[in-house]
Parts: C-alpha cells; sequence; structure tokens
C-alpha cells in the first residue's frame, strides 16, 4: 500500500458488564460477572472489579465462582448488548463509512479519508469515544495506526477507557518490546516452542530470517514474521464491500433440541437482513453454521430463487436447513450468513412477464420496520419468538457470543 | 504427422477457434485445438463442450496425423511467421515443431486421444438458406438476450419456424424484447421453438459474416443445432426448457403513436443519456403536441433535455426508459423513420419500422 493509512480500532470495555453496571447503580464499583448457569455455564463477561481475582471471560462458570466467591453473577440480557451495540455503531458511521464489524463491541474503522473532515486519526477516535460516553454511557478503548494488526494491539494496551496511537513509521518500536504471543495465531501450542527457540518478544521474532522461521516453527511463521515487521497489508473491509454477513452467537448451554435453537437462528437471520437492507445488497444464498459443544463446526447452504434481504425470508431458508440436519450432539453456537451478495438496481426497470407493481408488501414492511428500529431501537418491534427469546427470565437461553481474536 | 499449408489458411482456421476455445477451464486440453491431417487436408478443431467446430483446409500432407496444440500460442505464432508457408510435424511426446522460413518452434502438445469428441448429428435436417437473411434476424435480436445466468431459459434466441416458410427470432432479457420474422423456407422439423444459446449464437454471426452469400445450411438434432458452409461445419447445445410465453406481452396497438426521424431520435438519446445514471441509463421521454422531449436527470452531474419536433395530437405523457435499450434497437434498423407507440408510463413502449409488423422492439418502462 502506497499511501499510509488510519486504521482505528474501537474495543467496548467489559461489554456486557459494563451495560449492566450502567443499567442497575447498585453494581457500580462492584464485582460483577455475567454468565449463566453457576456450575454449567461459562463467564460471558467480567468486570473490571472482578479481573484481579483472575476471572476472565469464557472461562467455566464454576471456577470463576471459585476465584471471585463475592462477585455478583448476573444473567445476560442479549436484546440490552444488541442494542448498545447498535447505537455505538451509529456512531461509528458518522466518521466513516469504512467499518469493519468484528463483533457486537468491536470494529476496525479505516478512517484514511474522514481525516480532512474530522482531524488527524487521534481526533476522530477522542470524539467518537467521547460520543460514546455521552450517548450510550460506556467506555471504549481505541488503538490507532497503520495497519489493523498495529491498531489492534493499541486498543488493548490502552484499556481500560483509553486510547493509543501508533504514529506512522514506529510500528516496529512499538510491538518489538512486546511478547510474541501478541501475534494472531500464537497460542498455547506455538508459545513455549518459540520460547525454546529463544523468542519471547516480537523483536526477537523480527530479527529471524522468515526462511529460518518456516524450517524451524512451521509454514504459519513467515505470516508471524510479517506482522512483526508491522506489515499487514488487510484492507477495512465494510459489509458494503463484504462477500457475507453474518451474524452468530454462543448459547449460554449447550442445547441439543431443535426448538431451542430456532429462536436464535431467528434473530441473527433478522439480524443480517437489516445490515444487508442498510448496505442496500441483497443475498442469494443463505448459509447455516452450527458448531457442537465438541467444536465440530458444519455448515449448511442454500441459494434461494431470488436475492432477498428480508430477515423471514432468510429465517426460513435457515430454518429447512436446520430441518433437515440430524442433530446427534449438543450444540454450542449457531451462525446465519448472508452470501453471494447482490446490489439492489437503482431503479426500477420494470418487467415485461412480472406483474406490474410498487414495491412488494414485503419491502414496504421492511421500511417501516427499519424506520421505527432507527428511531426506537432493533428491541421496539420483534417476532413474538424473539421477544420470550430476548427477556432475561428463564426462557432466556439464547447469547451473544463474544469471539476470540480474529 | 506432417503437412505444409499456407499461413493464411491455418490463420483463419485459428480466428474461427479463438472465441470457443475456454481460457480458464477445468479440463486444460479445451484450451487447444485439435488438429487432423489427412489425404482430404488439414482440420482444426475447436470444441468448448458445448459448441465446437470443424474448419477444413487445403494442405501438403506428407504424413497423415493429430496433434492438439494450444490455441492461443499457435495463432499468435502463426500471425507472426516470416514466410507465407509453415511445414507442421508431430514429435515424440506430442510435441509439435513449427517451420517456416528461417523460424523454428518446437512446441508441447497434448494427447489427441484425450480431446473430447464432437456429437455426430448425422439426424439432423439440414436445410439450405439465406446467411443474410439468418444474419440480419441475428443482428436485430441478439442484443435483447439476458446475460442474466440465472435466468438460463433467456440467455438464448428462441427460434420458431413459422406456416409459409418463415421463421421467427424473439430475444428478451424480461425488460425488452425483439421479434423478427424473416422468409426461411425449408422444413427445419421441428415441434415448436428451439432457444439457441448467445455463445453459440455470437460464434454463428462471425461464420456467416465471413461470407453472408456463401451457400449454408442449418439443421436441428436431438438437442443441438448443426450448422455447415464448405469447409466449415459447427454443432452446438441448444437451452433446455420452455421459452416465456412471448406473445402475452407483446400490446395492441398502442394509443399515442408517431413517427419519428430514426437517426434523430438516436443522437437525442446518445446526447441526453450523457447525464443519465451510470447503471440505469434512465431518460425520461415526454410528449407534448407536435413535440417529444427527452431529458435526463444525475444529481451528481446536472441535468440534459433536447426537443424533437414530430407530428403528434394526443394529451401529454412522460415515461422513464432506459436509453440503451433504446438505442440498441434505433442502432439495429435500416429505416429512415420510426414509428414509437406508447400506452402510459407503465405499458411497454413498441418500436418498429413504419407499416412494418415484421419487426418488433418492445422496451418496458423505468418508474422514474
Amino acid at each position: 500500500m502506497t499511501s499510509p493509512r488510519a486504521i482505528v480500532h474501537v474495543d467496548m470495555d467489559a461489554f456486557y458488564a459494563s451495560v449492566e453496571q450502567r443499567d442497575a447503580p447498585e453494581l457500580r464499583g462492584q464485582p460483577v460477572i455475567v454468565g449463566g448457569h453457576p456450575t454449567r455455564g461459562v463467564v460471558l463477561a467480567a468486570s473490571y472489579e472482578v479481573r484481579p481475582f483472575g476471572v476472565r471471560s469464557a472461562m467455566p462458570m464454576s471456577q470463576a465462582v471459585r476465584l471471585a466467591p463475592r462477585a455478583i453473577v448476573v444473567p445476560p440480557r442479549p436484546r440490552a448488548y444488541a442494542e448498545a451495540s447498535e447505537q455505538v455503531f451509529e456512531i461509528f458511521e458518522r466518521y466513516t463509512p469504512q467499518v469493519e464489524p468484528l463483533s457486537l463491541d468491536e470494529a476496525f474503522l479505516d478512517v484514511t479519508a474522514s481525516r480532512s473532515l474530522f482531524g488527524p486519526p487521534a481526533a476522530i477516535a477522542t470524539a467518537l469515544r467521547a460520543d460514546i460516553a455521552r450517548e450510550v454511557k460506556l467506555n471504549a478503548s481505541a488503538g490507532i495506526a497503520e495497519t489493523k494488526f498495529v491498531a489492534k494491539v493499541a486498543s488493548d494496551f490502552a484499556k481500560p477507557n483509553g486510547q493509543h496511537e501508533v504514529p506512522p513509521g514506529t510500528a516496529k518500536a512499538f510491538l518489538h518490546p512486546l511478547s510474541v504471543s501478541r501475534l494472531w495465531g500464537i497460542g498455547a501450542k506455538t508459545l513455549p516452542r518459540l520460547e525454546g527457540l529463544g523468542i519471547r518478544t516480537v523483536g526477537d521474532l523480527a530479527a529471524k530470517s522468515p526462511e529460518w522461521l518456516e524450517l524451524n516453527v512451521g509454514s504459519g511463521a513467515a505470516h508471524w514474521w510479517a506482522l512483526a515487521q508491522g506489515h499487514d497489508e488487510r484492507p477495512v473491509i465494510s459489509d458494503r464491500e463484504a462477500k457475507s454477513i453474518g451474524a452468530q452467537d454462543t448459547f449460554e448451554e449447550d442445547v441439543l433440541d431443535k426448538a431451542s435453537l430456532k429462536p436464535q437462528i431467528h434473530g441473527q437471520a433478522v439480524r443480517v437482513a437489516r445490515r444487508l437492507r442498510k448496505s442496500g445488497l441483497k443475498a442469494r444464498c443463505v448459509q447455516l453454521s452450527i458448531k457442537y459443544a465438541d467444536f465440530t463446526l458444519i455448515t449448511r447452504r442454500k441459494t434461494m430463487p431470488t436475492p432477498s434481504d428480508d430477515g423471514q425470508t432468510l429465517y426460513r431458508v435457515a430454518e429447512a436447513l436446520l430441518e433437515a440436519l440430524p442433530l446427534e450432539r449438543r450444540v454450542r453456537l449457531t451462525g446465519v450468513s448472508a452470501q453471494e451478495l447482490v446490489s439492489e438496481v437503482p431503479a426500477a426497470q420494470l418487467g415485461l412477464f412480472e406483474a406490474p407493481a410498487g414495491p412488494s408488501r414485503t419491502t414496504r414492511l421492511n421500511e417501516a420496520l427499519d424506520r421505527i428500529t432507527s428511531k426506537y431501537g432493533s428491541t421496539a418491534v420483534a417476532t413474538a419468538d424473539l421477544t420470550e427469546a430476548g427477556t432475561a427470565d428463564e426462557g432466556d437461553r439464547a447469547m451473544f457470543h463474544k469471539p476470540k481474536r480474529p | 504427422m506432417e503437412f505444409r499449408i499456407a499461413a493464411d489458411e491455418l490463420k483463419k482456421a485459428l480466428h474461427r477457434a479463438q472465441g470457443i476455445v475456454e481460457r480458464k477451464s477445468t479440463m486444460p486440453i479445451l484450451s487447444n485445438v485439435l488438429v487432423s491431417a489427412t489425404k482430404a487436408g488439414v482440420s482444426v478443431t475447436a470444441f468448448d463442450l458445448d459448441i465446437g467446430i470443424v474448419s477444413e483446409h487445403p494442405a501438403e500432407v506428407m504424413k497423415p496425423g493429430q496433434v492438439t496444440l494450444s490455441a492461443k500460442y499457435l495463432f499468435d505464432i502463426v500471425q507472426s511467421l516470416p514466410e507465407a508457408q509453415l511445414t507442421v510435424k508431430k514429435l515424440p511426446n506430442n510435441y509439435a515443431e513449427i517451420t517456416s522460413g528461417s523460424a523454428h518452434y518446437k512446441i508441447v502438445g497434448m494427447a489427441p486421444e484425450e480431446y473430447p469428441k464432437l456429437p455426430k448429428e448425422e439426424s439432423a435436417t439440414l436445410v439450405k438458406l439465406s446467411g443474410a437473411t439468418l444474419l440480419e434476424m441475428i443482428k436485430k435480436t441478439s442484443f435483447a438476450i439476458s446475460t442474466d445466468e440465472t435466468r438460463y431459459i433467456l440467455n438464448g434466441v428462441f427460434f420458431e419456424p413459422r406456416e409459409g416458410g418463415k421463421v421467427r427470432m424473439v430475444a428478451t432479457d424480461g425488460h425488452r424484447l425483439c421479434l423478427i420474422e424473416r422468409e426461411l423456407p425449408g422444413d427445419f422439423k421441428l415441434k415448436g421453438g428451439i432457444v439457441i444459446p448467445r455463445k453459440g449464437l455470437f460464434e454463428l454471426k462471425r461464420l456467416l459474416e465471413e461470407a453472408p452469400e456463401a451457400e449454408m445450411s442449418l439443421g436441428f438434432a436431438e438437442n443441438s443445432a448443426l450448422f455447415k458452409k464448405p469447409g466449415l461445419s459447427m454443432v452446438m447445445r441448444l437451452i433446455d426448457g420452455q421459452f416465456p410465453e412471448y406473445q402475452k406481452v407483446i400490446p395492441k396497438q398502442g394509443e399515442r403513436r408517431l413517427l419519428i426521424p430514426r437517426a434523430r431520435l438516436f443522437d437525442a438519446l446518445k446526447r441526453i443519456s450523457l447525464l443519465s445514471a451510470e447503471k440505469s441509463h434512465a431518460v425520461k421521454v415526454s410528449l407534448a403536441e407536435n413535440q417529444l422531449r427527452i431529458t435526463a436527470q444525475n444529481p451528481d452531474l446536472g441535468e440534459a433535455k433536447d426537443d424533437l419536433d414530430v407530428a403528434y395530437r394526443g394529451g401529454p405523457l412522460t415515461v422513464g426508459f432506459n436509453a440503451r435499450y433504446l438505442l440498441d434497437v434505433l442502432g439495429a434498423v435500416e429505416a429512415d423513420e420510426i414509428a414509437l407507440e406508447l400506452g402510459d408510463e407503465h405499458s411497454p413502449g413498441v418500436l418498429h419500422g413504419p407499416g412494418d409488423g415484421t419487426y418488433t422492439a418492445i422496451v418496458m418502462p423505468m418508474r422514474v
């Protein structure tokens, strides 16, 4: 890439826990764990007050409760998080259309072209964090750099409620003292091997040659070497340019029966369709992903006769795909993704073989729903199955997923 | 195998093959041509599993045999040889040697036994026809063929023999439709019509353009079409399925009917559509007494209008059209005047030569 880019990575601080603390004053300043069943569930979020006890998200609840016996455990309220997330993403869009969502609470923003309007990237990060604090009453941290990778590391560095800029040309100086475990894809397996080779910091790895790394570590190592040099050419891909738009959520507890999966899949289809409409896209193809408790992932896809941006249509396809599946094991995660996206024809060319008519009832209904959503939030109108699933009482089994590093 | 041939002859064969061979095929041999030398001469075959042509050429054959070589490289080579003649000789391991004057090539080929066999269409009843008429029919309809692969049946032109030795050809992309009827006497032994695929039709057009007056014949068998002219035969698979009932969408005579100088309308649409939206090419056609106005608006660019004097006495009307659809038709016909019939803003516009019912173009409006 010739001209330097300006990428901002925004990550909400302890997102679910912060939403709970925002909505319930008695939780503020308290150690809060958002999670489900005290023995079988996992930690979905941990407030900053509980982190010194060693509680981390994705940890089994039983372990978390042992580590922090005085922590307040709160059941998750997915709809509240979804709503806060939409508000946050709306703020992002004020500063750039180049927003790549990573999850409900995390996104990359390419603000290269926004600088002439809003000033230097650090000022943009300050402004949008202030907007989030003022309007959504939540804290966000931001990393600013020339590449996605460095921006992401920088936002982690800035947490909580801070921002860190890595100015152009200083990526190496920033990265090299950090632990190699900061590089994407270096996990519990690779780390000891690298340490055995005397590689502890990103700088240690950068000092080797890519050939040496391939030979001694494996074929993925050249990629880490490039990251360690501060090279990461991957563009920020907004929904408008994305090849697919998807939503996926992990269940709070693994689920076996199809009936419990359906409301979650329905909610995902509705969310995906809303994002399609926002980007003026339609999908030719729907893909359903199911991850079993043992982490085996299966995907099934189906092409629709005509491209659609309607949530109910996408759901009916996903539901049919689910019905066709023999579900033998407990399910940990479901995902719905819209694929083979096509942009809508801007002006309405009438067809010879179709009955002449205005926009279909579905289109008009979705337009109305989108207007309500933009004014009152995504929870204002929902189908009955989603209303049931979205409340925080016992019927609530659906839970949003907080993904690991991309 | 070894033969000596005029470079121009081989060039002609390879030119014919270029449109058919697949550049990026899962079967690498399909980017090759099959060169066969027999006592009768040399033939060059190109085949993409749907369309195949065999082009025959005189040559001095020293030793019969076959090779398959890259259609692209062979064409490039034959176009840049120093002499008017060349010698092609098969070497071991499917290599071929090409010699022309001082130039020398040794080219990698593939085993000719692996080249897929073209379907033999001996059952086809071939009908002798006028190439010029068939060419006119293709030229006046093919632009309306759909390129949307999901509307498979519309990716070709409907060929329908009618009573009295006439043949109708219809093409549509669902937004516009072109219909032409011409004398093409002979019994094609068809029940109803068939659909000739776009790619095959364009290859056929190229072959017809080589020499429209030459003797040629066309026939159908099973699910394929066969075309022959001296030194060349072509076979193609037809599109399977039911072509839409096109008669139903042809409107009765429109309420508003006017005659417009064709070139004047063509030029006006062209200059005004410069400002229409890039994708939709939308222009507005407005009728008032003795006047036809074409306008275009684009929020990013501005607006444009052009007025034409026409003999018109009906009420005012504004209809939106894709200018390209109208331009395609106006560019394909030769008449000095074109008749335009309009209903209302949701009804199709109909274009045809004045007093000519044998060529009709129907264009659906746009909501503007």
